[in-house]
């Protein structure tokens, strides 16, 4: 009970609440700095929405994807000597080739299979492919650098911000609106929103469903590779880097609603948004608020924001 | 009856001889992280308990006996920790548990070592709880603790001069440990100084934006702080753009002037961090330091080495230590013989205190600053800070 107090007490006494209310720089600063971790998180977590909405498996080791990603990005820049962009080329070029394999010779075994074996083969996959980089990379921490001309602050006349988190808050959207376009206005991307609806259907009509399923497995692990890649300069690559950033994606869809590319996009925004504000109001508790969302979405729509209820019979 | 007993009696030797050969044998348990994140740490300490173990034997072992490594995997965690402890003592009949990386750990280990009246030597968590409140008759700790630490970072705080203080520190028991320690160090060495702002992201946390721009919006000229390994990298890559660095000066504690994170940095560490190592490869601070450092160099096969190994073999040769001084592997005489025992190291004399447990392990403290020619930081001057706290 005291500790609650104390809790309670440091909380209603933050000096950030002082700052919100006077200082109108430094919500613009905390704006910006929830928009730019929710796009950081929605390009990772959208790939995991769109695998689950499609073949309908929980990737567990989409975290192990992202981790790979921030490895590569090491290995390019760093390593290599190549520059940022080969980096990310690199990340996204690394991840098409495993998750295809992975893809082909695991997953496409168990599609039809009950979510808890689905779910035990992404469980071991995680611990496959972490042993797997620490072979690759060894257990040590690496920096990777900004890009040099990302490295500063930008001036935005009323504050400064940071280059490369302001190139973060536009890289989301842009990547949200080629997904939207894709999926709502070519040919392919209907076949794909087709296939969350009913694959048999699908399949009678003639589709290749089988390659419907690598495509969508193979850019959606991408899109967990560049994340990675693109969060390699403020997130060191380093073992278990996965376990964490798989939680934070899961309860941004959870919100947002699996399957669902708004959903994501918006409920990325939402954790961005709580977690910084939160973090100001009560300095010690910065997951009470995305948490009590996700448990208020749990309980009075558990299909999300975004999402659909799965009907009976589907 | 005669005739089955000759029969027998070549097999029950051979027996015999299995169970001399047995019990012929110390087994120390080894408890790092060896997988996941704690691997970064707990690998190169696992190099160190080796090396100790392999010097034991070499020299003879732990009263004539081999020394057996019998080695777990706590993946940073207390509860598995727990559960490993547990395993190697009534499974394996581990003689004693050496290890843990990080205060829950060390803690979780603690308890089990309570419970089932087995030394335990600490030789990586730093909370002050293991050599007091949560203190027993066969814990005790070769690391430094969060008072000693705290202590150093306020006498520093004291030599920049610091009056407005934000202070950072991870929410688990070592951040809270080690905040508690600094005030208690300011109160002795900077009474005039006031803390402005305390901050406590999670343990593990990965975007710290909204901490370091509360940092910068309450003006403070110091801040203090205990962020460690990885947490320490991403705040300093993600404060760096904020030009945190350029305006306010870093006292830390965590490790952060060792070469495992200068080196993991490289150009990319920021000005202004005055930070602490246990031990650092390119300062020898005794003739024994250059052996050590030259044998483990050739181990990992690098010449800029890791500081973790230093703590784990101090760990290992403590407790041979009190078995050859106790003459005998009885918990109870072992935890005897390391109350007020002292032993060399490669890092100085080291004494465990009779009363709390606690060896007087100090650190080696400065500001890290770029060197010609070099693509690393380097502390430089280099301050040994004892672990004396004078009230």
């Amino acid at each position: 009970m005291e500790t609650l107090v104390e809790f309670l007490r440091t909380g209603m006494a933050s000096p950030g609440i002082t700052m919100l209310l006077n200082n109108p720089n430094f919500v613009l600063i905390q704006v910006l700095n929830s928009v730019s971790m929710g796009m950081n998180f929605f390009i990772i977590a959208a790939g995991l929405s769109l695998i689950f909405g499609v073949l309908k498996v929980i990737n567990f080791a989409h975290g192990a994807f992202y981790m790979f990603g921030a490895y590569i990005m090491y290995s390019v820049t760093e390593t290599m000597g190549l520059n940022f962009f080969w980096g990310v080329v690199g990340a996204g070029v690394g991840l098409v080739l495993l998750s295809a394999a992975i893809e082909r010779t695991l997953f496409r075994f168990v599609y039809d299979k009950e979510h808890l074996l689905q779910l035990l083969l992404t469980f071991a996959l995680v611990l496959i492919l972490g042993d797997f980089a620490k072979i690759l990379w060894g257990t040590e921490q690496y920096s990777v650098s900004y890009p040099d001309n990302l490295a500063g602050a930008t001036n935005l006349g009323i504050t400064y911000y940071p280059s490369y988190r302001l190139l973060l808050c536009l890289l989301g959207p842009v990547i949200f609106l080629a997904m939207w376009l894709f999926i709502e206005h070519t040919r392919w991307g209907r076949i794909t929103k087709a296939a969350t609806q009913n694959r048999e259907m699908l399949a009678a009509l003639g589709i290749n469903v089988p390659l419907i399923y690598t495509s969508v497995f193979i850019v959606g692990s991408a899109l967990a590779g560049i994340g990675g890649a693109l969060a390699s300069p403020f997130n060191s690559p380093t073992p278990g880097m996965d376990a964490i950033v798989i939680v934070e994606c899961f309860v941004i869809v959870i919100i947002g609603g699996l399957g669902s590319l708004w959903g994501t996009f918006v409920g990325a925004l939402i954790y961005g948004f709580v977690f910084n504000f939160g973090s100001v109001i009560i300095p010690n508790g910065q997951d009470i608020f995305a948490f009590l969302i996700l448990l208020i979405v749990l309980l009075f729509r558990p299909w999300g924001l975004f999402g659909r209820p799965e009907m009976e019979g589907h | 009856m005669l005739h089955i007993a000759k029969q027998t009696a070549p097999i029950i030797a051979i027996l015999t001889t299995l169970g001399t050969v047995q019990a012929a044998e110390v087994k120390i348990g080894m408890l790092y992280p060896i997988t996941g994140g704690g691997a970064i740490y707990g690998s190169p300490a696992m190099t160190g308990h080796r090396m100790a173990v392999d010097e034991l034997n070499s020299q003879g072992g732990i009263l004539g006996m081999d020394v057996l490594s019998v080695e777990r995997d706590t993946k940073l965690n207390p509860a598995t920790a727990a559960a490993a402890a547990k395993e190697m003592i009534t499974k394996d009949g581990v003689n004693v548990i050496i290890g843990g990386l990080s205060s829950a750990v060390g803690l979780a280990i603690s308890e089990i070592a309570k419970q089932e009246k087995i030394v335990y030597i600490a030789t990586i968590p730093k909370t002050i709880q293991l050599t007091t409140t949560k203190k027993h008759e066969y814990v005790f700790r070769t690391a430094s603790h969060t008072d000693f630490e705290g202590d150093a970072i306020a006498q520093i705080a004291k030599q920049l001069d610091a009056q407005r203080i934000c202070d950072i520190q991870l929410d688990y028991a070592y951040g809270h440990d080690l905040a508690d320690g600094i005030d208690k160090g300011l109160k002795r060495h900077l009474p005039t100084a006031k803390k402005i702002l305390s901050l406590r992201p999670k343990l593990r946390a990965t975007d710290y934006n909204v901490f370091i721009t509360q940092i910068l919006g309450a003006g403070c000229d110091v801040v203090t702080s205990g962020l460690w390994g990885p947490h320490f990298v991403d705040f300093a890559k993600q404060a760096t753009p904020f030009g945190l660095f350029k305006q306010i000066k870093y006292i830390t504690g965590g490790e952060i002037g060792s070469h495992e994170i200068a080196g993991s940095l490289g150009k990319d560490y920021p000005d202004n961090v005055w930070a602490n190592s246990y031990e650092l490869w390119y300062h020898h601070p005794n003739q024994e330091h250059e052996t050590f450092q030259n044998l483990l160099a050739e181990r990992l096969g690098t010449e800029e080495t890791a500081m973790w190994p230093i703590l784990a073999l101090i760990g290992v040769r403590m407790y041979a230590a009190a078995a050859e001084k106790a003459g005998s592997l009885d918990a109870a005489q072992i935890s005897g013989a390391l109350k007020g025992l002292t032993i060399e190291t490669p890092v100085g004399p080291r004494t465990i205190d009779s009363e709390t447990h606690q060896a007087d392990t100090g650190q080696f403290w400065g500001p890290m600053v770029e060197k010609e020619g070099v693509p690393y930081r380097v502390m430089d001057p280099i301050t040994y800070i004892p672990a004396h706290i004078i009230e």
